[in-house]
């Protein structure tokens, strides 16, 4: 799609200043050039900025960029008011928040009307220990507010991908979650920044970089620790069945109750890269479906869907993940249509767990989008929703929000007529971007679970 | 655009809706669908204003590139990772899980562990990191067979978890590792402190799950209160506790009590019943008796009567509501109750039910007499008086004239269902 030379790019252009993610390290020489210009004057006196400031921030881009400021700690090896701030790009998910020097803030763009919330924090949390402690109790939202300033901040605050979870479940969520605890991970060939705060035990709270075995996915704090573990290590691939083989491409299921220890560091894997996925329950009621490219080192995982055995509300996918190095490839897509395929193979239809993140929801869109649309193209006579759904195993609900948005449903003379324009519909189609990798049924091998012995 | 102004009927799944190729189709009808159609033509992406807010954001965000995170290679990969890999030609089967395999060392050394691994060794090769490893886990499995020999495995972390393996007996279960007991002692040591400080097993498939009731989300794969949801909303109420135990026992023992008393009342009710059939048939006899005697009476005066009254049976007699009560009554019927005809004419059984013969008994009160010859008789009420019922300001319509002088009545009168009065128009061509 193209989007891959864009993102090499800007890999390209950020390299210069790897600083940006740097954690706790010492400020650069080149920060140091840059702070005295305009950054003393304010911070000079020994008044840091306060958590909930505005300002402008320079990001990956060199460009300013308005961001907020969610915490700050004390850099272990400078003065008693050097401080980095974590803060959150607000034209952006919260999963680019990071760690900034203070050089890289504009002071002069800084707003001083702080909100309440902020100015009513206990002493304590102002002088901030350097090691950040992440069990975090203070309320969201203070209680002195008046019900006109909750609102207003309710309205103001829900960001895109975040649609589907009221305001109150988001503001809890964020709370917990508003410092990303691990910056980065190591997984195989890809160093990658992680994007969201993960439950890691707190043993693991002290590190801000994790290596993950590539294959039976442990963690360890240290690279010496994860080499000493891959010369014992025997897996070179998800420990389940192989399910599908096309190529160089390979799905393994992997059982939660019969790896739960892979399910978990897998859960924990993901969850740094999902903002809303929950780890409160154990892995045990959950397929695991990981789909990997093959070469001579092992099976690489790319990315995975998870699965309940025996869902209720007829959800065929819990979570959905492509790792970010592989993202844009059409991995994603692939996952969905595996999960539709495994649908279809139980005769029943299905639908994803709700929320879906911005970048999920793409996805599903455009699958569904491009799945209906050829039938669409194709089909001669007249048509109903549950035609489709039974012929898709889409849920009808889906097929309905797709259409609908993309307005090919109109309502004509007391009744709805699908409006089929092949310019129309090759258009949405482009929109919604080809599919890439294709699921081949017939490599599919699979049993569904209700009738594994 | 007053066309989006108003929400169409919800769409029905099942409906066969017609798929329209062309938009000029369209386009040849009304003006609305003019709108629609620029509308269509317009960027595919723009949600039209009935659509929800979430697809609105979607559509634009389709024009941007979501910014992600970066990423970047290992260098040591190629190193850190063998080449030893093949595919094999069939899929690939599971093997069994890791732990039970047996020989595969699970554990992995901290930071902590290799802190104090180097100390130990201080600079000589005392212990190898990897032997340090074996140890540790072995310790940790030993440990939790003891705790499960103990019965002290708890399913969810409550409280700390105690180590309970001794020295003694970690060095026995390890005496095929060959290691000196003087390494064994210290290392068997720093794991006891290291469990002690962690107040929790240090393999990861050990660590006891946090309790369900807990709340804390940094404690992570609680198990599932229930494996499957009670179905209705009054079944997931009910909790399975002592109080709800108590009031299902109540609700037994009110439920006993009430069954005691519906089994006393049937009774009651059942003696009732055969008390009433006994006055019933006791009434009827005596009725049927004077009746009877009557008749009897009435064909002995008649000479030459065609037919004769059946008493013995009633299998023609379904048609009628008091079908078995005449049974009843015709069955228990002693024979010496008809000394006269029974052994005259009793074999030339008429073909007729004997209700029709009770029924006939009210044709010469004139007026008062059934149209319909199935109707039930109402045994025991009393025949309508037509001086009681003037008396009453009841009067029966009166009678036409008719050509001869004579009257025929035109009404019948009756005592319906209910006991209301009912006069009937009489067949005026019978």
């Amino acid at each position: 799609m193209g989007s891959m030379k864009e993102s090499k790019a800007e890999n390209g252009a950020a390299a210069p200043s790897p600083a940006t993610n740097g954690g706790a390290d010492p400020p650069t020489s080149e920060g140091e050039k840059n702070t005295p210009k305009r950054g003393r004057s304010v911070v000079s006196g020994g008044t840091p900025l306060e958590v909930g400031t505005r300002v402008m921030c320079r990001w990956r881009d060199q460009k300013p960029h308005p961001v907020k400021v969610i915490e700050r700690r004390k850099i272990l090896s400078g003065g008693p008011n050097d401080y980095e701030y974590y803060v959150h790009y607000t034209e952006f998910n919260r999963r680019l928040d990071e760690w900034v020097k203070l050089e890289q803030l504009d002071l002069d763009t800084v707003e001083t009307d702080v909100d309440e919330k902020v100015e009513d924090k206990p002493v304590a949390e102002q002088v901030m220990p350097a090691v950040i402690v992440y069990l975090c109790t203070v309320p969201a939202i203070n209680l002195k507010m008046t019900r006109h300033q909750k609102r207003k901040i309710d309205e103001t605050h829900v960001e895109h991908g975040h649609e589907e979870l009221d305001a109150a479940s988001l503001r809890e969520h964020e709370e917990f979650t508003k410092v990303k605890n691990i910056a980065k991970i190591e997984l195989g060939r890809y160093e990658i920044d992680t994007w969201y705060f993960s439950p890691f035990p707190p043993e693991y709270s002290d590190s801000s970089k994790l290596f993950f075995c590539e294959f039976c996915l442990n963690f360890m704090k240290r690279k010496e620790q994860l080499q000493r573990h891959m010369r014992k290590c025997d897996l070179k691939h998800p420990p389940g069945d192989e399910i599908y083989r096309s190529g160089t491409l390979s799905m393994f299921e992997v059982d939660g109750k019969k790896n739960k220890v892979y399910g978990q560091n897998l859960c924990y894997l993901a969850k740094l890269f999902l903002d809303h996925k929950t780890l409160y329950y154990d892995v045990d009621l959950f397929l695991f479906y990981i789909l990997c490219e093959c070469d001579d080192r092992g099976c690489h995982m790319v990315g995975y869907f998870s699965k309940e055995k025996h869902s209720e509300e007829s959800y065929n996918l819990a979570c959905i993940l492509t790792l970010p190095p592989y993202q844009r490839k059409g991995y994603g897509k692939f996952l969905i249509a595996f999960s539709y395929e495994l649908s279809k193979k139980e005769g029943k239809v299905g639908t994803p767990e709700r929320p879906l993140s911005d970048l999920g929801l793409l996805s599903y869109r455009g699958y569904w989008t491009r799945v209906l649309l050829d039938i669409l193209k194709k089909h001669k006579g007249n048509i109903s929703i549950k035609e489709l759904s039974d012929m898709t195993a889409i849920k009808p609900d889906d097929i309905l929000s797709t259409l609908q948005t993309l307005d090919l449903i109109q309502y004509r003379k007391g009744q709805h007529v699908i409006c089929a324009d092949p310019k129309v519909l090759d258009r949405h189609l482009k929109a919604a971007g080809r599919g890439g990798l294709e699921v081949d049924v017939i490599k599919l091998i699979w049993t569904p679970y209700k009738e594994q012995g | 655009m007053s066309r989006l102004s108003f929400r169409p009927r919800p769409l029905d799944i099942h409906k066969k809706l017609p798929i329209v190729k062309s938009i000029k189709e369209f386009e040849e009808d009304d003006a609305p669908t003019a709108t629609s159609s620029t509308r269509n033509s317009l960027l595919p992406r723009v949600a039209t204003a009935h659509d929800s807010e979430k697809h609105r954001t979607l559509g634009k965000k389709i024009s941007q590139e979501i910014p992600t995170p970066q990423f970047s290679t290992v260098e040591t990969y190629e190193r850190d990772y063998s080449q030893t890999f093949s595919q094999t030609t069939s899929y690939i089967h599971a093997r069994g899980a890791r732990a039970e395999i047996g020989e595969f060392v699970e554990y992995d050394l901290d930071n902590e562990d290799e802190d104090w691994l180097e100390e130990f060794n201080n600079e000589r090769k005392i212990l190898s990191p990897e032997k340090f490893e074996t140890l540790l886990f072995k310790l940790e499995i030993l440990d939790h067979k003891a705790r499960e020999r103990a019965g002290v495995l708890t399913p969810t972390f409550g409280a700390p978890v105690p180590v309970l393996l001794q020295l003694e007996s970690a060095a026995e279960a390890l005496q095929s590792l060959s290691v000196r007991s003087i390494i064994l002692q210290s290392v068997y040591n720093y794991w006891k402190s290291k469990r002690e400080q962690w107040q929790k097993p240090i393999l990861h498939h050990l660590q006891p799950p946090p309790p369900v009731n807990d709340t804390n989300p940094y404690n992570v794969f609680r198990p599932r209160e229930k494996a499957h949801r009670l179905h209705t909303r009054r079944m997931q109420r009910r909790e399975n506790n002592v109080q709800s135990f108590e009031k299902l026992r109540q609700v037994r023992l009110s439920l006993e009590q009430a069954k005691r008393v519906v089994e006393v009342l049937i009774k009651r009710e059942q003696k009732k019943r055969e008390f009433m059939e006994c006055a019933v048939n006791l009434q009827r006899t005596k009725l049927k008796y004077k009746h009877e005697a009557q008749l009897v009476d009435d064909r002995m005066a008649l000479s030459g009567f065609p037919g004769s009254w059946k008493f013995t049976s009633s299998d023609d007699d379904d048609d009628d509501d008091d079908d078995d009560m005449d049974t009843d009554y015709t069955q228990s019927w002693p024979a010496s109750f008809y000394p006269n005809y029974a052994d005259s004419n009793l074999m030339v059984v008429r073909k007729e039910p004997i209700k029709r013969e009770l029924k006939q008994r009210y044709v010469s009160d004139g007026w008062l007499e059934r149209m319909d010859p199935d109707e039930p008789i109402m045994l025991f009420s009393k025949p309508l008086d037509s001086d009681r019922l003037a008396a009453f300001g009841i009067m029966p319509p009166s009678h036409p004239p008719t050509d001869d002088g004579s009257v025929i009545p035109a009404f019948r009168a009756r005592i319906g269902r209910g006991g209301r009065i009912i006069f009937d128009r009489c067949d005026p061509h019978l």
